[in-house]
């Protein structure tokens, strides 16, 4: 049994300590926001935030994660009222929209922790894949968030 | 509501359709009997440039049967039943705008669904039900008005008859009725029903294009809400009651074989169920994915390798490079090329070659199935419901239709599902487990079994007179792309992209040759005119500064005709946008413009270069695409495909080894990341010609024109791609 945190409530999980994180989102709590795109690590669609950094649940036990605060897509907000989510709603940024939960939850930490990114935090900090190429909308979403 | 329409069958009469819909719905579906293949809207006629989609005859000429699009319920909800999935290019925002205008209907009222597996969503151009080479909008445009005009007229009748007056007196807006001189109002869903129960009038009056409310507005897009929450439902979240989860690996080697399996350690895994034994692989089954995943690291397989196991990169590259002198296909002949160029003042020749390209959909190919006695249902991403139907049928050895499709929003597709391989392992593993399954792939597996883009190489010729003007070109095709991508009539589609174009060529011979190599391969965002505006437009570059001449008037002069007066008007915006005639100091500029899908587009790279470092400023786009259905979606979709073309042109490469695919994931096949990112313009030539794509144009101008900038400025010709293996570094600036 592994004990995790995710969006403000307990849960207890009958899973293997080696099962990533993603996997434990996905098929024990049914929160499919948080999406499987690489496995490795790489394309940043299975983030969430833990404690509030961003996280690539692909690459991470569900047990390294017990005992901190996770947050998915599903728990930003009850409505899509986070400033992220609606700037991504007034600049229309998603296509097909796999990645962006992943790029919506990188946004809000950096954010959190750089209100009023610079062009070059935005570079480093948004190194998610996305194959549609709505990066340049997500830059300008970003900014339209960090102004609002 | 009609949930299953492939079961009505096609002599059901349209009055007793629309009868039965209004029955079981309680409001109005509408079905409509469109006479539009022997009429198809001007300009939308398949031509060279708009190839029908692959393996299917154009459409006939016969009339389409009754169908249902269009559900309004009494509480004036609005359903629209899509023809096309929403893949990110806007089908399902497209589709629903281009009814509702016609409607009348509250855009603020209207829902999605996507169609289940059936003919009658054939696309009206393309004679298939896939969402595949920009035929949604192109194809639909006129049929979808006509269902929507001949829906407002029904309903407008509906009300006339209720308030007694005739219904000239009638007007309708934003899904309510008026009767003008009385002031009197109804809402469409009250009177839905009754307006199901009329005759569907058969030449429905269409609004002229000056009064467009909804198209040319760009409405938000209907799918962006459920796309920043995590509810989209994508093909890979599907969860069925009892299902499991299935991994799955196949054959390394393309045409290879199982052997043998060991499933006994899998055995030990918690969860673990069986294992399927597929004809080049195995799927592992078990309880949760990880422990399919983990149970299928203990299987061991023994494969044959197959026929390609001795097949590597450069051998592919010799095979394409051998065939330019061979007959092949001609694919055009305008003049006498061969004696025009025997005849030049002076010969330039030049050989082309693009790599494999993987197509990398974020969401990893995937499907639920759920098999019984008569048949089955599958969820999945998919761009072809009928393919994946058929699939799913041979699996079962039943007919088609008894097997439901049910489609879901796709996690990228670019051709990759128009392919339903995935169907069938899904099927097959539900069957042999009597249970759900849902079957995901690893990135590693979709990766190396894709169905890739061809790799293709061109030889090209070109005669000058003594004044420098081009009098005769020939084109000698290489590909491995058949026989997926036919039988078509005329050309070969490997060959558009250069057998359609627009220049002006007296002497101009095109010739194909297939290559099957034995490397799967299929359609790939841009089809063609992926690897033949590179190089088509490259050479004709090449052509304009081996005879001293600017690279854009020399393209203006080959556009003097009456057949390049679109690609002239869009060659000139770029220009003009681009500040092609004072570049900044120390600045570069390539230029490319060409028809694509019925839209003709260009593009403009600004560059600057130290050495081998190139530094993109800015890439400025120009598009004529007909009527603008969704400008803002126009924007969206050539900034992602310039995207998804020059992640190919800097990087792109998938290369074979042993008959195997030796890249694997993000790792070794890397995608263009935010931070790489070039300022992108784009301008929309107003029009009001019929609606071209969008989806596809928008992949192919980029490598052409940033090979033309790389030639402007460091004087090197890229003549393959990627650009990465010319040892061409990359980076972008946002700031001029």
């Amino acid at each position: 049994m592994i004990s995790i945190r995710v969006n403000g409530k307990q849960h207890e999980v009958d899973a293997e300590a080696d099962t990533p994180l993603l996997w434990v989102l996905r098929d024990e709590l049914n929160l499919t926001g948080t999406k499987f795109g690489c496995g490795i690590g790489l394309c940043g669609a299975c983030t969430v935030l833990l404690d509030g950094a961003p996280m690539r649940t692909c690459v991470l036990t569900a047990a390294a994660a017990a005992g901190k605060s996770i947050t998915t897509i599903e728990g930003l907000s009850k409505d899509r009222s986070h400033p992220v989510q609606q700037a991504w709603i007034a600049e229309s940024v998603p296509q097909c929209g796999y990645c962006q939960s992943g790029m919506i939850l990188t946004a809000v930490a950096l954010l959190e922790k750089t209100p009023h990114p610079s062009d070059a935090d935005i570079d480093a900090a948004m190194t998610n894949i996305c194959r549609c190429g709505t990066y340049n909308r997500i830059r300008k979403a970003i900014h339209r968030a960090a102004r609002a | 509501m009609i949930d299953d329409p492939h079961q009505l069958s096609q002599a059901v009469s349209r009055r007793h359709f629309l009868r039965l819909a209004a029955v079981t719905g309680g409001g109005l579906a509408l079905a409509v009997s469109l006479p539009s293949l022997a009429a198809p809207a001007e300009g939308a006629a398949p031509t060279p440039g708009t190839p029908p989609a692959p393996g299917v005859a154009p459409a006939g000429r016969s009339i389409r049967p009754p169908s249902a699009f269009l559900q309004i319920a009494e509480n004036d909800e609005i359903t629209v039943i899509t023809p096309a999935v929403e893949m990110g290019q806007g089908g399902h925002t497209a589709m629903p705008m281009i009814i509702l205008e016609e409607l009348g209907g509250d855009w603020r009222r209207v829902t999605v669904k996507d169609a289940a597996a059936a003919a009658v969503y054939n696309n009206p151009l393309s004679g298939t039900q896939m969402t595949v080479g920009s035929f949604s909008v192109r194809g639909w445009y006129m049929d979808l008005r006509k269902v929507g005009a001949a829906a407002r007229e029904m309903l407008v009748q509906a009300a006339a008859l209720e308030w007694q007056v005739p219904t000239t007196e009638c007007s309708a807006a934003q899904s309510v009725i008026t009767h003008r001189p009385s002031g009197r109002t109804v809402s469409y869903g009250r009177v839905a029903a009754r307006a199901a129960t009329l005759d569907v009038p058969q030449q429905p009056v269409l609004k002229e294009t000056a009064s467009f409310a909804l198209i040319g507005a760009s409405p938000a897009r209907l799918d962006v809400p459920a796309k920043v929450d995590g509810g989209a439902c994508y093909g890979i979240d599907t969860v069925l009651p009892g299902m499991l989860y299935g991994a799955v690996k196949t054959c390394p080697s393309f045409g290879g074989k199982l052997k043998s399996f060991d499933a006994a350690a899998a055995a030990g895994v918690r969860g673990y169920h069986s294992t399927v034994a597929l004809p080049d692989g195995v799927i592992t089954l078990a309880d949760k994915y990880w422990q399919a995943r983990k149970a299928l690291d203990k299987v061991t397989v023994d494969y044959d390798p197959g026929p390609l196991a001795a097949l590597d990169s450069a051998r592919v590259s010799a095979l394409l490079r051998a065939g330019f002198d061979e007959p092949g296909v001609v694919a055009r002949q305008d003049g006498d090329a061969r004696a025009a160029l025997a005849g030049a003042a002076r010969v330039i020749e030049a050989v082309y070659e693009v790599p494999y390209l993987a197509h990398a959909c974020m969401e990893p190919m995937n499907c639920t199935a759920r098999v019984d006695a008569q048949g089955g249902e599958v969820w999945c991403s998919t761009q072809a419901p009928q393919a994946a139907q058929k699939a799913a049928a041979a699996v079962l050895n039943c007919p088609p239709e008894r097997v439901t499709v049910h489609s879901t929003y796709l996690g990228g597709g670019f051709g990759r599902r128009g392919e339903a391989d995935f169907v069938t392992q899904a099927v097959a593993a539900a069957r042999a487990a009597s249970r759900p399954v849902k079957l995901i792939w690893s990135r590693e597996e979709d990766i190396q079994h894709d169905f890739y883009r061809p790799a293709a190489a061109i030889r090209f010729r070109a005669g000058l007179d003594a004044q420098g003007k081009l009098t005769a070109l020939e084109s000698n095709m290489v590909t491995a792309s058949a026989p997926n991508f036919g039988p078509r009539p005329g050309a070969p589609l490997y060959t558009v992209g250069v057998v359609d174009t627009n220049y002006a060529l007296p002497n101009f011979l095109v010739t194909g040759v297939n290559k099957d190599i034995g490397i799967r391969f299929g359609f790939w965002r841009s089809v063609s005119h992926s690897h033949n505006p590179f190089m088509l437009e490259s050479f004709i570059d090449e052509v304009a500064h081996g005879v001293g001449q600017d690279p854009y008037r020399f393209r203006r002069a080959l556009l003097q005709h009456p057949r390049g007066a679109r690609q002239l008007k869009v060659l000139d915006l770029v220009a003009e946008k681009a500040g092609w005639e004072r570049p900044p100091p120390g600045r570069h500029l390539g230029i490319s413009a060409f028809e694509a899908y019925g839209s003709f587009i260009g593009t403009v790279v600004e560059l600057s270069a130290v050495n081998k470092a190139i530094t993109v400023h800015r890439v400025v786009t120009a598009v004529d695409c007909g009527v603008a259905v969704h400008p803002d979606n126009i924007t969206a979709q050539l900034e992602g495909g310039m995207v998804y073309g020059l992640t190919a042109a800097l990087r792109g490469e998938i290369t074979i080894d042993k008959g195997a695919v030796m890249q694997s994931n993000f790792n070794n096949y890397p995608m263009l990341k935010l931070a790489e990112m070039p300022r992108f313009e784009c301008h929309v030539v107003p029009s009001a010609q019929a609606p071209g794509g969008i989806g596809e144009p928008g992949t192919a101008p980029i490598a052409p024109a940033l090979a033309n900038a790389i030639f402007a400025a460091t004087g090197t010709r890229a003549r393959t791609l990627p650009l990465s293996k010319l040892d061409f570094t990359y980076a972008a600036v946002r700031t001029s």
